[in-house]
């Protein structure tokens, strides 16, 4: 559904975003993960067709970017965009913006009506139709504004900051709103700094540092495809100095021991594990479990953008 | 179509419910409605008393009265309402003027506080119905009260005129063209310098200011070099309203070609 290949933005000949490269399925939830001013915006922008790339190619929607008016006013009819700040006409009804917005997305007006009621009463707000929008909450306006990002029924939806400065109860009806999307078989783009909401929503993590430092799927990255996995090891009776015997792998880049248990920070993949075990094992220590340990995205996502500071994962 | 429809009803509603352009929209009508019932009213005794007392500039007048072709014939006081009002057509060119630059700074400004520009520009509208859309609905409303205005002037200087002169005094064919064409013109001139210059500054509460600063002040300029042949010669005019013409097109041109979303996006910050 949306298909990136080689993807950049210079902004007065400095680059904000570089190369990207990725896929995103038919019907997943991608979150793209990063710092202040890491070209998340930017990349949501020029797949939207809003801004063009300086170079590079994508596909949205069966959409290329860049080509004529016509084929940008198509895909902006197939894509929906929660901004960061969810701007309507404040002096205006919320029934009244989403007139106004249906109709610049062409709805017909015969449906017009009944979708807008539909979503009104689907997101609870049809009590409020008729308020001034600038009476709003952060949490209504919010939830307006993904009526905004969807009534037009898109293939593709681009979030920014979609629980950016609400209270966690409006946070999680969001949250689940954009699940209930995504069972609908939509695929949708979550731009985030929320970690904790990258870990429930996603089917497939991003991180973006001008870069992108890291793109797979949340399963694959938690249990060690990421840059090192934790792995905890318990033997019989720590007899030796097992920390110099593991630390002389050069795979091994972490080792605490808190008795007859090692916790192990394993890098370049799982496939490491077994040659850390079976070297440990021929050189007769006793084993008594191997329990590989999940990373918290929290975890990845530090690693991942320091390593990007430090220039040792900038590839 | 639609979208432009949509943009203008849009415009109009927010003309009703923004306090802060209600001023040009509440002075300038009763000013342009006033001064020609007050000339019109006043014109005999004004004539009169300034001749009598040998007032320069009101014997200018005259003679310029005189002069005309069109007056020949007619008294002097007659005459001299129908120069003055012709002279206070530069009222109605005003208006639409001030309204349209006002309102498609509001305009503006108001999309970039509300952060409405980014939702708009991620609809399918293209940059020319955008673009379109605004100027319209800016320059639409200035028109449409500046004909309302111009209207009732007619009918109220008509109806004191013909008791005193037996004659309709306006519309004449400098009044016409002034309201009907130069006007509205000069309205669409004032949105897209107007629009233009938003595009081109970071701070758009600055474009607010353009309109009292740049627009207005080059246009009360221009009409102090040429509002004397302006008033004096209908080709003088009809070539004035051909140049303003030009100028519009050019305008709607560039800003075609350089307001894009693009630039909005990336600039407005």
């Amino acid at each position: 559904m949306i298909s990136v290949h080689q993807l950049s933005r210079s902004f007065n000949g400095a680059r904000v975003v570089e190369e990207l490269s990725f896929e995103i399925p038919e019907g997943k939830l991608f979150t793209l993960l990063g710092p202040n001013g890491a070209g998340k915006t930017t990349t949501v922008r020029m797949l939207m067709g809003l801004i063009s790339p300086t170079s590079g190619t994508a596909k949205v929607a069966g959409f290329d970017l860049g080509k004529d008016g016509k084929t940008k006013s198509a895909l902006r009819s197939a894509c929906g965009l929660l901004t960061e700040a969810p701007g309507f006409y404040e002096r205006m009804s919320a029934w009244e913006n989403l007139l106004f917005f249906g109709r610049l997305y062409g709805i017909a007006e015969s449906a017009l009506a009944g979708r807008v009621e539909h979503y009104l009463r689907f997101m609870e707000l049809w009590d409020r139709r008729n308020g001034s929008v600038g009476t709003f909450s952060k949490g209504m306006k919010q939830k307006l504004a993904i009526i905004r990002a969807i009534f037009h029924e898109p293939k593709v939806i681009f979030m920014d900051e979609p629980t950016a400065g609400l209270d966690p109860e409006a946070s999680l009806a969001i949250r689940e709103m954009i699940l209930r999307l995504k069972g609908e078989g939509r695929t949708i783009v979550v731009c985030t700094h929320n970690l904790g909401e990258a870990e429930r929503l996603a089917d497939i993590v991003g991180i973006l540092k001008r870069r992108l430092l890291v793109f797979d799927s949340l399963r694959h990255l938690q249990t060690g495809a990421g840059a090192s996995v934790p792995v905890e090891i318990e033997v019989v009776e720590p007899l030796g100095d097992y920390r110099a015997m593991m630390f002389e792998l050069p795979f091994v880049s972490r080792v605490e021991q808190s008795g007859a248990i090692f916790q192990i920070e394993v890098m370049g993949g799982q496939e490491n594990i077994p040659r850390l075990v079976r070297t440990l094992a021929e050189r007769g220590v006793k084993i008594m479990a191997v329990r590989p340990r999940m990373q918290s995205l929290e975890n990845i996502y530090l690693k991942c953008v320091r390593w990007g500071e430090n220039g040792v994962q900038d590839q | 179509m639609r979208i432009l429809l949509l943009f203008l009803l849009k415009e109009a509603r927010d003309v009703r419910t923004n306090k802060q352009v209600w001023p040009v929209y509440l002075l300038l009508p009763p000013i342009a409605l006033a001064l020609p019932i007050f000339f019109v009213t006043v014109a005999p005794w004004l004539v009169s008393d300034k001749m009598e007392k040998g007032d320069a500039a009101m014997q200018y007048l005259a003679r310029l009265a005189q002069e005309a072709e069109e007056f020949a014939g007619m008294p002097l006081d007659e005459a001299m309402s129908r120069l003055f009002l012709r002279n206070l057509v530069a009222f109605f060119l005003i208006m639409p003027l001030g309204i349209s630059s006002v309102s498609a700074a509001f305009s503006i400004v108001g999309e970039k506080q509300q952060r409405t520009l980014e939702p708009i520009l991620a609809t399918p509208i293209t940059d020319a119905q955008f673009m379109l859309g605004k100027m319209l609905a800016s320059s639409v409303p200035a028109v449409v009260v500046t004909w309302a205005t111009a209207l009732l002037t007619t009918i109220v200087v008509d109806f004191i005129s013909l008791n005193k002169y037996r004659a309709a005094l306006l519309p004449d064919r400098f009044w016409a063209m002034g309201v009907v064409v130069l006007g509205p013109l000069l309205a669409v001139g004032a949105v897209l310098a107007t629009m233009r210059v938003s595009a081109r500054m970071t701070d758009p509460q600055a474009a607010n200011q353009f309109a009292g600063l740049v627009i207005l002040p080059a246009f009360l300029v221009s009409l102090a070099i040429f509002g004397k042949v302006l008033t004096l010669s209908f080709a003088a005019l009809c070539i004035a309203c051909l140049l303003m013409l030009s100028l519009d097109l050019f305008l709607f041109r560039l800003n075609l070609r350089k307001f894009q979303r693009e630039e909005i996006l990336t600039r407005w910050k």
